[in-house]
């Protein structure tokens, strides 16, 4: 019984000419965005430095020298002009003159940092480590005078430490949850079709059980989200990166979206409502997938919504070749909320059939 | 003696304070078609869906083929056909897909849907979304739909709305030949020339409650009286309507006075419609 009503979903599905174009457009669309966005990572830091008194500071020139990410300016304006118009540097300072004599006694001193834009805040993190840094180039008695620390380091989990990500890489958590997610919407309005004109009700006063109607619904948003999730691994190359464990972190995420596809019929009295609920749900959900793209919005409340583990799961075992041991909490916690999602939309939509 | 293929005692049913069933009984025997007549609101639709296990009766109880609505439920479904009022098929698919779905569904072994659309007058157009259906065809492929379990009890509500007189032709057939294989059917309808040519019993429901229930003649000739219209021509070259009330003690002597006495140009009998009886016991239409 599953089985044929599947099959006559999916069929109806691909026979919506909105949804099979969008859902077909979609999956070329996405993947053309995937291979066109750059494979190289840009792990160069250019940081651009004008020195107000240059043979004051002719030893700190001499330390640095070596670095390869630093380029000496002339004047102020020069350097500043070099910041805004290339994009060869993400920072740029001008040493007072002196800044150095005052560092070299140890007193305390301003600098101003020029940052070009769109520099986020962990490279700003970074830019703060250098300075001190430089202060000890200028002045490496005072390190030496400092107690002298031992320091051991402890990674929790897996040590991420010099694994730069394309923003390719970055890009295929957030391409997969989007397919995935789009089945909020093709999902949500099959169920809300079936219930607006009365099909749903022709089969359930005939042969069929309200929960066999509802596992084939399963059924067939497990097959529409997976489909095209599938689809992405395989055409990408990512399949053979612990093919297991990315299966079953794609069948638990896609489990939580069809039990929101279930809430979200169950609230919407037609497929416009669908398509404002799906919309809202979806924004929610991307926002954790689009902190890996952009980690600069990461946020703690990102960890409230469920979809967080399916995206933290999908970068883990897709960008840093997680095992299941580093993954076990993400799908844990999607093991938890899928079957729940699942048990409050069924419940929610067992009232409207 | 055979159990009624529908027994119905005392069903009850109400919405909030809106008491929508109120305590009906009433049996179908197997091969009957039992017209279930009234206006909108009276209480049609909430006793087909609590006959066919959609909603829950709050007081009373439902048999079908000696099932219990509530506790056997699904078995009892399993033996119904229901053509729904609105027409409610997969209209991104087509004939055969729609009939060969719930084939699959009942688990009908050789089941033939090119078979059941050529009696519903649909071969041919088998093969189109039914989107592009009519609606008399949409109503048909409903029928045959409810036909495809070969189901021992068949629901139809108001089967023939609104349609053409080849698809009412075309359905009352269907009806006809599944009575004469011992289906049951219930019908509801507002269509009172209908319920009196298909109908072997029919129950007038007003305000939840049964008002009437016998077979149509029986009805017309205890509610209704039938009578002649006779034209006649005047003396004064005029024209006259006059009316012989039949089934009377005098009717007789009447029809003589008047063929003896007068000039009779043409004469056509009357009788009571069921829609009249409606009238004459509610006082009130059946299109309300």
């Amino acid at each position: 019984m599953i089985g044929t009503l599947v099959a006559k979903d999916v069929k109806l599905f691909f026979r919506n000419r909105f949804f099979a174009t969008v859902t077909g457009l979609a999956l070329v669309l996405y993947l053309a965005i995937y291979f066109l966005l750059p494979l190289q990572t840009e792990n160069s830091v250019g940081v651009a430095i004008h020195l107000e008194d240059p043979a004051a500071s002719s030893e700190f020139r001499q330390r640095v020298a070596e670095e390869e990410d630093f380029t000496f300016f002339p004047s102020k304006d020069e350097m500043l002009a070099a910041l805004e118009d290339t994009d060869d540097y993400f920072v740029g300072m001008s040493v007072p003159a002196a800044a150095a004599q005052a560092v070299a006694r140890g007193e305390s001193t301003t600098l101003q940092a020029f940052y070009a834009p769109n520099v986020p805040a962990e490279a700003k993190q970074v830019f703060h480590e250098l300075l001190v840094f430089m202060a000890n180039a200028v002045n490496p008695d005072l390190l030496a005078r400092l107690a002298p620390i031992e320091e051991t380091e402890f990674v929790l989990g897996h040590d991420l430490l010099g694994q730069s990500l394309s923003v390719r890489d970055r890009f295929l958590p957030l391409l997969l949850l989007a397919m995935v997610m789009t089945e909020v919407l093709g999902l949500g309005t099959l169920i809300v079709r079936e219930i607006e004109t009365g099909t749903a009700r022709a089969l359930l006063t005939g042969p069929l059980r309200l929960p066999t109607f509802l596992a084939a619904k399963i059924v067939t948003g497990l097959v529409l989200a997976m489909g095209q999730a599938v689809i992405v691994v395989l055409v990408t190359g990512k399949i053979v990166v612990s093919p297991l464990l990315l299966l079953t972190t794609m069948f638990l995420g896609s489990l939580l979206i069809v039990g929101m596809a279930f809430f979200i019929a169950a609230i919407s009295r037609n497929n416009t409502s669908v398509l404002a609920w799906g919309t809202l749900t979806l924004i929610l959900f991307l926002i954790p997938a689009l902190s890996i793209m952009l980690p600069g919005l990461a946020s703690g409340w990102m960890e409230l919504v469920p979809s967080h583990y399916f995206a933290d799961a999908l970068h883990r075992v897709l960008n840093f070749q997680a095992g299941w041991a580093d993954v076990a909490r993400d799908l844990s916690l999607l093991a938890a909320a899928g079957p729940a999602a699942l048990v409050i939309g069924g419940a929610v939509l067992r009232r409207r059939l | 003696m055979t159990s009624p293929a529908i027994s119905v005692k005392d069903l009850s049913f109400s919405y909030g304070e809106n008491l929508a069933v109120d305590g009906i009984s009433f049996d179908v025997a197997e091969g009957e078609v039992f017209g279930f007549l009234g206006p909108n609101g009276a209480g049609k639709s909430t006793t087909v869906r609590l006959l066919t296990g959609q909603l829950t009766p709050q007081a009373g109880t439902a048999e079908l083929l000696g099932m219990d609505i509530v506790s056997e439920r699904k078995k009892a479904q399993q033996e119904m056909g229901i053509s729904y009022e609105s027409t409610n098929l997969y209209e991104q698919l087509n004939a055969v897909e729609n009939l060969n779905l719930f084939a699959r569904l009942y688990k009908v072994a050789d089941f033939d849907a090119m078979a059941l659309l050529e009696r519903v007058g649909l071969s041919g157009r088998e093969k189109e979304h039914v989107a592009n259906y009519s609606k008399g065809m949409k109503q048909r492929l409903m029928m045959a739909r409810a036909l495809v379990s070969r189901p021992r009890l068949l629901f139809l509500d108001e089967p023939t709305d609104g349609l053409d007189p080849v698809s009412t032709q075309t359905i009352h057939a269907l009806i006809e030949t599944a009575t004469r294989e011992g289906t049951a059917v219930f019908l509801t309808t507002h269509d009172m020339v209908e319920a009196d040519k298909l109908s072997d019993r029919v129950a007038f429901i007003h305000e939840g409650r049964i008002v009437a229930l016998d077979t149509p003649a029986a009805l017309k000739q205890r509610f209704g009286m039938r009578a002649l219209k006779v034209e006649v021509r005047l003396t004064n070259g005029q024209t006259e309507l006059r009316e012989v009330t039949l089934d009377e003690s005098g009717t007789a002597q009447a029809v003589h006075d008047l063929f003896r006495n007068e000039h009779v140009l043409t004469v056509h009998s009357e009788e009571a419609t069921l829609e009249d009886i409606f009238i004459d016991i509610t006082g009130r239409g059946l299109q309300g």
